[in-house]
């Protein structure tokens, strides 16, 4: 019941697993272990998933809910266009990502949940969700409407339903004045 | 987050203490503060173990065989999975947007509960059990130290004993069954009483329109005892077979002490009093509960139009009296919440933003039921909406409840402001809620002044604040309750937490 939005998902999980990569990279490379040049390699790309990741998508109906000083990160995600947009080059640009730290144990893990997260993607890809920039919205001042209707009769004037009652009745719609309105000339 | 057991300890006074009630308040912020924690701790262990296996295999030894460390854990691998999937759908964000993806994944943990317990069965990480016969350091035939260099031979070689026996390692016993099962269990335990609990359907007695989207519902139920402020949660398979909506009561019957309380009769009222006024004697609506449901989401939506499905959207209140075909509804609870306090201050403030009025509404009902046997001996009631129209879901009952109090000579004991936030279509046509319109404002509460006003009138008392609306009313009232501003005066903030 109701549509789930597999994106916002996604790209939680992919945050968190750009994180870990990014942290086991750490280890590997300050341990120095045998094969640290992947650990290299998944510092750069655990760094280069979370800025990928970190500016939210806007919701396909409602708002959306930004995080704190995305809008830089906004606005370089969107100047990729289509590439950042489609959620299908996303899901196989993080599969592509985390093959190669997944060679080491230090980042083995960090490959794991981001294949996750590719997986993920790639089904909010077939549901046709796309990646939308969330952007401040440019306020359109509209004229302050002038007062068109100012009222016809003099006090004292009835509610507005008895007013509106019968246009064409003209007769029947109006009042009885407690004081007969009588020009004097 | 077993709510059952939760609520009943709330329930009974004799047993804790307000400020111990208090605390159940924050339960869901303690679930989430021990999953944040197992979370670190963690990342903490894998850590650990990892760097354990780069010792291990940097210093493969032939000499140790049993120590040796090649394969990492199937079953840490998948713990920290399912942690990992089950912490990224517990963000803000997932929770509010997509609740589907947070529950389903949030069930797991009963998978990662039982691979906890097996965590252990591998027993990578062992112990030396004979270190008598076997200490550390110790000479072992056919080998030679051929690295020492001078002095610390000589040092050693009288120190050096020959080894009695063989190292043996003995993996660790499992410990986490001992401190898991126990609320496992009882976890366990809950879900199958609320199970069977719920497993009963209820009748839907009335279906009522109000106006902005509001139904009022009235049901029955076999054994169904709830106490004003607490809420249930509603399943509707033929709206969807797994969703679960929490509901506020907005109408019980209230359990009394029958020595203090005879049950309701027009006799008795007619002896102690000598006005009779218009209030529906409860006790045809004797064992009936009701919610007030917004249709705002889908399944409300849905739910609404399986209850009314010929009636269109203007027509304003108008009861239902006849039999229609109901679908099968299931009612699971009725749950505690921190609005069940209301009656054991001297003074309180309750403060509702448009629909979050309905755990109060279940409070004025009691207190028209009946207001001499609580603690309580002011109410004030702040209503803030958007529209005019939304005052009329209980404008019947504020009316009448402040007649009845006038009647009985406590004037002052409820204290009505009602704010109207949009100053649109103020025109209000009906006479019969002149007492309403007269303390009807428009814009904001300014709270501070409320506050102020409250202090100086209430002086060395506790007053206890209830909020049950948006974010940002609820975090100014708990600032300025925590802040010292009214001297004499002390106001405890109650935090509603919903879901």
């Amino acid at each position: 019941m109701g549509k789930i939005e597999w994106a916002m998902w996604a790209n939680e999980q992919a945050l968190a697993a750009g994180l870990i990569l990014f942290t086991g990279g750490i280890v590997g490379v300050a341990g120095l272990f045998r094969g640290w040049q992947f650990a290299a390699y998944a510092v750069a790309a655990g760094l280069f998933v979370c800025l990928l990741e970190y500016p939210r998508s806007r919701r396909a109906k409602g708002t959306g809910v930004e995080r704190k000083w995305q809008y830089g990160l906004t606005v370089c995600v969107k100047a990729f266009g289509p590439l950042t947009r489609n959620y299908y080059a996303r899901a196989f640009l993080h599969a592509a990502l985390c093959i190669p730290a997944g060679f080491i144990l230090a980042t083995v893990l960090g490959c794991v949940c981001l294949g996750i997260a590719s997986l993920i993607y790639l089904s909010a890809a077939i549901h046709g969700e796309h990646w939308e920039p969330i952007l401040p919205r440019v306020e359109v001042r509209r004229p302050a409407p002038s007062i068109k209707n100012p009222p016809q009769n003099p006090p004292p004037r009835p509610p507005a339903e008895m007013r509106r009652k019968n246009i064409d009745d003209l007769e029947g719609a109006s009042y009885d004045n407690p004081m007969a309105v009588i020009d004097e000339k | 987050m077993c709510r059952t057991l939760l609520t009943f300890v709330r329930g009974t006074h004799t047993v804790s203490s307000r400020k111990t009630r208090r605390l159940l308040d924050r339960s869901k912020t303690f679930h989430v503060a021990c999953g944040v924690a197992i979370c670190i701790f963690s990342v903490v262990h894998v850590s650990a173990h990892l760097v354990n296996v780069m010792n291990f295999s940097s210093s493969y030894s032939e000499d140790f065989p049993a120590l040796n460390f090649a394969l990492p854990g199937l079953t840490g691998v998948l713990l920290v999975v399912i942690l990992f999937l089950m912490f990224t759908s517990s963000s803000y964000c997932v929770r509010i947007y997509n609740y589907e993806i947070f529950w389903y994944t949030h069930n797991l943990f009963i998978i990662f509960y039982i691979i906890l317990m097996v965590h252990m069965v591998g027993g990578a990480l062992k112990y030396q059990t004979n270190i008598e016969a076997h200490p550390p350091g110790c000479l072992r035939a056919n080998h030679s130290r051929a690295e020492e260099q001078g002095e610390e031979l000589e040092k050693r070689v009288q120190e050096e004993m020959p080894c009695k026996a063989e190292a043996h390692f003995q993996p660790h016993c499992p410990q986490t069954w001992l401190w898991v099962s126990g609320p496992l269990c009882l976890y366990c335990a809950e879900r199958l009483y609320r199970y069977i609990r719920s497993s009963d359907p209820v009748t839907i007695v009335t279906v009522i329109r109000h106006p902005c989207d509001v139904i009022e519902l009235r049901m029955l139920k076999k054994n169904f005892k709830a106490r004003p402020g607490q809420y249930i949660v509603l399943n509707c398979p033929n709206v969807s077979s797994f969703e679960n909506h929490p509901f506020t009561l907005t109408a019980v019957r209230v359990q009394r002490n029958s020595k203090l309380f005879p049950t309701c009769s027009r006799h008795v009222i007619l002896k102690t009093h000598e006005y009779t006024y218009p209030w529906y004697c409860p006790t045809e609506n004797k064992e009936t509960f009701g919610i007030h449901l917004r249709v705002v989401g889908d399944w409300t939506e849905r739910f609404t139009q399986m209850l009314l499905p010929d009636l269109t959207r203007d027509l304003d209140i108008l009861p239902v009296v006849h039999q229609r075909r109901y679908p099968k509804l299931y009612v699971d609870g009725p749950f505690g919440s921190p609005s069940e306090e209301v009656f054991n201050y001297d003074v309180s403030l309750c403060v509702a933003g448009g629909i979050g009025v309905t755990p109060f509404a279940c409070i004025l009902h009691a207190l028209l039921d009946g207001w001499m046997g609580f603690r309580l001996k002011r109410l004030y009631f702040v209503w803030v909406c958007r529209e005019l129209r939304s005052f009329y879901w209980f404008a019947e009952l504020l009316s009448t409840l402040h007649q009845k109090l006038w009647h009985e000579n406590k004037p002052d004991y409820l204290n009505l402001k009602l704010y109207v936030s949009q100053a649109d279509n103020l025109q209000v046509g009906d006479e019969k809620y002149r007492l309403l319109a007269s303390r009807l404002l428009v814009g904001r509460p300014r709270w501070k002044l409320l506050f102020d006003e409250i202090g100086r009138t209430n002086k060395r008392k506790r007053v206890g604040v209830f909020c049950c609306g948006p974010k940002g009313i609820s975090r100014t009232l708990h600032r300025l309750c925590n802040s010292a501003h009214f001297p004499g005066t002390t106001f405890e903030f109650n935090k509603e937490s919903f879901s």
